[in-house]
């Protein structure tokens, strides 16, 4: 743990999941965590210089208070090189199970920061109906049609008017029925600096569409859980986080010099 | 038949999207101790909200002490924030403990950490969101053992019929007899009465039921104590101490939150105790003797804390760690251990003098926060009154070699309706401050002036029970208020911000300083008309309590400030730290006269009476300048 200096850096990417109850942990609370994994974890980390030195770490993009993620990340930079296995077996030793590590690579220590790196982000999004409410996996797939058709959501965050633009956020989506009273949403989204797509506004959009009756006052709030009333309640888990290559193809953030297999979505909205 | 030990989490989730910080009730966290199997369950309470609670170090010492035992299980509980409380009502969920999330109810013992008189009412909507009855004297056979512990129950009598147990003094040794006592008598099926009598053997013990509030000697309105007739309870309990400070386990924390807290970092206690002897302060007299750890053992427990925990902050906790007789060595070796880590070293509260700034400077690094000082009274003769031995010149060092280092923000504590305070006194701290705001221009480089910072914090004094000014009434609130202004408008710079206390909070903490066990009708009435977390400025309601005490046939102002006669014998005196009463009478009659008196860790023995009673002696590792 020595200072950091230009010549001997090197750059952990380390993929890690969030679930179970420490869903409910908010992004700075997943933050300092990882950060005292990896002091318990003995990893060789960077500190920054200055006024205030911390651990050298960076995070891919926030996850709101309850929605869970198979695929987190954080890159690390550390004054000594570990074996990758070593690092992780380390990390994961001292990590709770509901933040748990699962993979690690090296990258070029100037490569893009995760952040502008990741431009497209998968979310499963489980949707509970009300036994009273006549909803199936249809009647979702046609609300969700309009949604498109209809290009924007507009919603308030703090005290600020927003617009969700679905029509460039949304890349993909299908719709599956799992239950009686539940079916599955699967959706690949797009992310920038601009903005990306909130799960929980589409899915505010979703029931309000589905509602029958007079049309609900006031606009959606962007505010932790959503006051619905076709869906019981619902659960949102970040499922992929892609890096895209010059021709559009997604590559996973650990190993962005390969292209999988194939992309996972399959688009079943027609007008997509 | 006691509530069902299992784990009910799935009502809370629920729950979980509709509040503010949902991370204060999933547990899960790293570090937690407790076992799924145990013959024997303890739920120890902190009676505020997560955040404030998780950081207390005696929870944790207890925590770890109990979880040492073969076949103890300790879990921990807090008080849910208002938003959660309302909705666990609402849908019947009862308060469950964090690591099994299990009823409260369903444990052998619930333990309920008292750290302050403002946590009265929270006592109670504990008790109340468990389902267990608020009265100890309703209480069933299936009901578990309500015991009460820490800095706060020196005069335990507002709360006196709500718990079952005190534990008076330190608990680590303490706690652990109990449980066992509890347990050993709870399998050879004895009854709640037979247990409580049983409980009240072990020395620190005090069961107030047991006792009988009576008026037939010299006392004050609220009575005292006695054991009832045919009880072999004890006419005077006194606080426990630890057999071998040293020996005690330096890291007693084990659990990393996720939130972010106040305190969000390793807590080493390097030593227990402070003779310094101000006359206001309780946990001067109730952590005594001064027992010291040695600087091996400080060096090696902040290294293995930080590696157990991943904290990047330690702080070295204590009274006044400053005056640890190596502290410069201490802070010395942990500089050159921690060096490049970006870990934070810090030290509570700063000593008075050039040492002091020494010291905060040797840890500070580039980034200087502020530095706090408490003179606590703004002239000389009211600093002598209250023994706060420090000098006028002592604060100018201070503050002067503190603006040298580098330091740029200063805060001062001061104390509002001290024994016998004048407005002189009122505006010598009005003047102290300008003073200081003066020489932090003087030393401050002319482009830097613009971050010097110079406040006032006032905070209005509360005479407490074990003290030398025990029999001390409370300054009348009206009175508070006029002083208040007269501070705000005798400071001459703009640029000094003055803060005080809200003098209507400080009438209540006031009242359950110095009430009886009548004054716990006021706390239940308070409790049920609305009031809780009445250390959070934004919760708390005179009203409440006005209305409580009018209801009780009580007047809140005479219990806070009639001053009580030394020929009284006082509501909280069967609850003894060990100091002598010939000791409290000579302190105050010398604070009367502004004579001070010295520390017994620099000087000789000042006859305090704790160390013969008992059988106790200061431990220092070096020698204190």
């Amino acid at each position: 743990m020595s200072e950091t200096s230009a010549t001997a850096l090197f750059r952990l990417r380390c993929a890690f999941v969030k679930r179970g109850r420490l869903a409910y942990l908010g992004h700075l609370e997943v933050l300092h965590t990882i950060e005292r994994i990896v002091r318990r974890a003995g990893l060789p980390f960077a500190v920054t210089q200055g006024f205030s030195p911390h651990m050298r770490a960076a995070f891919s993009s926030a996850l709101p208070v309850g929605t869970s993620s198979e695929a987190e990340y954080f890159d690390l930079f550390m004054t000594e090189y570990i074996e990758p296995e070593r690092a992780l077996a380390r990390l994961r030793a001292c990590a709770p199970e509901d933040l748990a590590p699962y993979a690690v690579c090296y990258l070029d220590v100037r490569a893009p920061a995760l952040t502008a790196a990741i431009t497209r982000v998968s979310y499963r999004i489980d949707l509970f109906f009300r036994s009273d409410a006549p909803i199936d996996a249809s009647a979702i797939r046609r609300a969700l049609e309009g949604l498109v058709t209809d290009g924007t959501i507009a919603y308030v965050r703090g005290k600020k008017d927003k617009v969700l633009d679905v029509a460039r956020l949304l890349v993909s989506a299908s719709v599956e029925q799992t239950g009686a009273d539940c079916c599955t949403l699967l959706l690949d989204t797009r992310i920038s600096n601009e903005g990306s797509l909130r799960p929980e506004i589409l899915v505010a959009a979703l029931d309000r569409a589905l509602e029958d009756g007079p049309v609900r006052e006031g606009p959606i709030v962007s505010t932790g859980i959503q006051d619905l009333s076709a869906f019981k309640r619902y659960s949102v888990c970040r499922t992929a986080q892609y890096a895209e290559d010059a021709d559009g193809s997604l590559l996973s953030p650990l190993r962005t010099d390969e292209t999988p297999a194939a992309p996972k979505s399959v688009s079943s909205v027609p007008s997509l | 038949m006691r509530v069902a030990y299992e784990n009910r989490f799935a009502e809370l989730e629920p729950l979980l999207p509709r509040v503010e910080k949902p991370s204060r009730y999933i547990d899960h966290e790293w570090g937690t101790l407790s076992s799924s199997e145990a013959r024997y369950r303890a739920c120890l309470i902190y009676p505020d909200v997560y955040e404030v609670g998780l950081p207390n170090q005696g929870i944790a010492i207890l925590y770890a002490a109990l979880n040492a035992q073969e076949g103890i299980s300790c879990e921990r509980g807090y008080v849910p924030w208002v938003d959660m409380a309302d909705l666990m009502r609402e849908a019947g969920v009862p308060l469950l403990s964090l690591e099994g999330a299990a009823p409260v109810a369903s444990f052998d013992v619930v333990g309920i950490h008292i750290p302050h008189e403002m946590a009265a009412t929270n006592v109670l909507e504990t008790l109340d969101l468990a389902g267990i009855s608020l009265l100890s004297s309703e209480r069933g056979e299936d009901d578990p053992l309500i015991i009460a512990g820490g800095p706060s129950v020196y005069n335990p009598e507002p709360l006196a019929p709500f718990i079952d147990a005190f534990l008076i003094g330190e608990g680590e040794e303490h706690i652990v007899e109990l449980c066992r006592e509890h347990e050993r008598l709870r399998d050879a099926g004895a009854s709640r009465d037979e247990i409580l009598r049983r409980l009240a053997d072990i020395p620190g013990t005090y069961v107030p039921s047991l006792y009988e509030v009576r008026f037939d000697e010299p006392c004050t309105a609220h009575g005292f104590a006695r054991p009832r007739a045919g009880s072999h309870a004890p006419e005077t309990i006194y606080k426990r101490i630890v057999a071998d400070f040293g020996a005690t386990d330096p890291v007693a924390q084990s659990i990393v939150p996720f939130a972010q807290l106040v305190h969000d970092r390793l807590s080493i206690e390097v030593l227990r105790g402070c003779a310094r002897g101000c006359r206001f302060c309780q946990a001067g007299m109730t952590y005594r003797p001064v027992r010291e750890r040695t600087s091996d053992q400080i060096v090696s427990a902040v290294i293995a804390g930080l590696e157990k925990t991943g904290y990047d902050e330690v702080s070295l906790t204590s009274l006044s760690t400053t005056d640890h007789s190596c502290c410069r060595e201490i802070l010395g070796r942990l500089n050159a251990r921690l060096g490049d880590t970006g870990t934070r070293i810090s030290i509570p509260s700063q000593r008075l003098d050039s040492f002091g700034i020494d010291m905060a400077a040797s840890v500070a690094g580039e980034k200087k926060g502020g530095l706090t000082f408490a003179p606590e009274a703004g002239s000389q003769r009211l600093r002598d009154v209250i023994n706060k031995n420090v000098t006028e010149e002592d604060l100018e060092r201070a503050t002067r070699a503190g603006f040298e280092a580098g330091w740029r923000r200063v805060k001062l504590y001061f104390m509002m309706g001290l024994p016998q305070e004048t407005d002189e006194d009122i505006v010598a701290i009005a003047e102290l401050a300008d003073r200081t705001y003066e020489l932090a221009r003087e030393v401050v480089p002319p482009a830097q002036r613009g971050g010097i910072s110079v406040s006032v914090s006032c905070s209005v004094f509360i005479p407490k029970a074990s003290t030398p000014f025990q029999w001390c009434g409370q300054l009348d609130d009206a009175e508070v208020k006029r002083r208040q202004q007269l501070l705000l408008h005798s400071v001459r710079n703009r640029a000094v911000r003055v803060h005080y206390h809200d003098a209507d909070t400080s009438l209540i903490e006031a009242v359950l300083s110095r009430g009886g066990r009548d004054v716990a009708d006021i706390v239940l009435g308070a409790w049920k008309r609305g009031a809780r977390f009445d250390a959070w400025t934004e919760q708390f309601s005179l009203d409440a309590w006005e209305q409580a005490a009018c209801a009780a046939g009580l007047e809140l102002r005479s219990i806070a400030q009639q001053p009580y006669d030394l020929v009284q014998r006082l509501p909280w005196e069967h609850i003894s730290t060990g100091a002598s009463r010939g000791f409290f009478e000579r302190e105050y009659r010398r604070a009367l006269n502004a004579q001070t008196t010295a520390d017994c860790t620099r000087t000789s023995c000042t006859g305090c009476g704790i160390c013969p009673t008992l059988g106790v002696d200061n431990v220092l590792v070096g020698d204190r300048r």
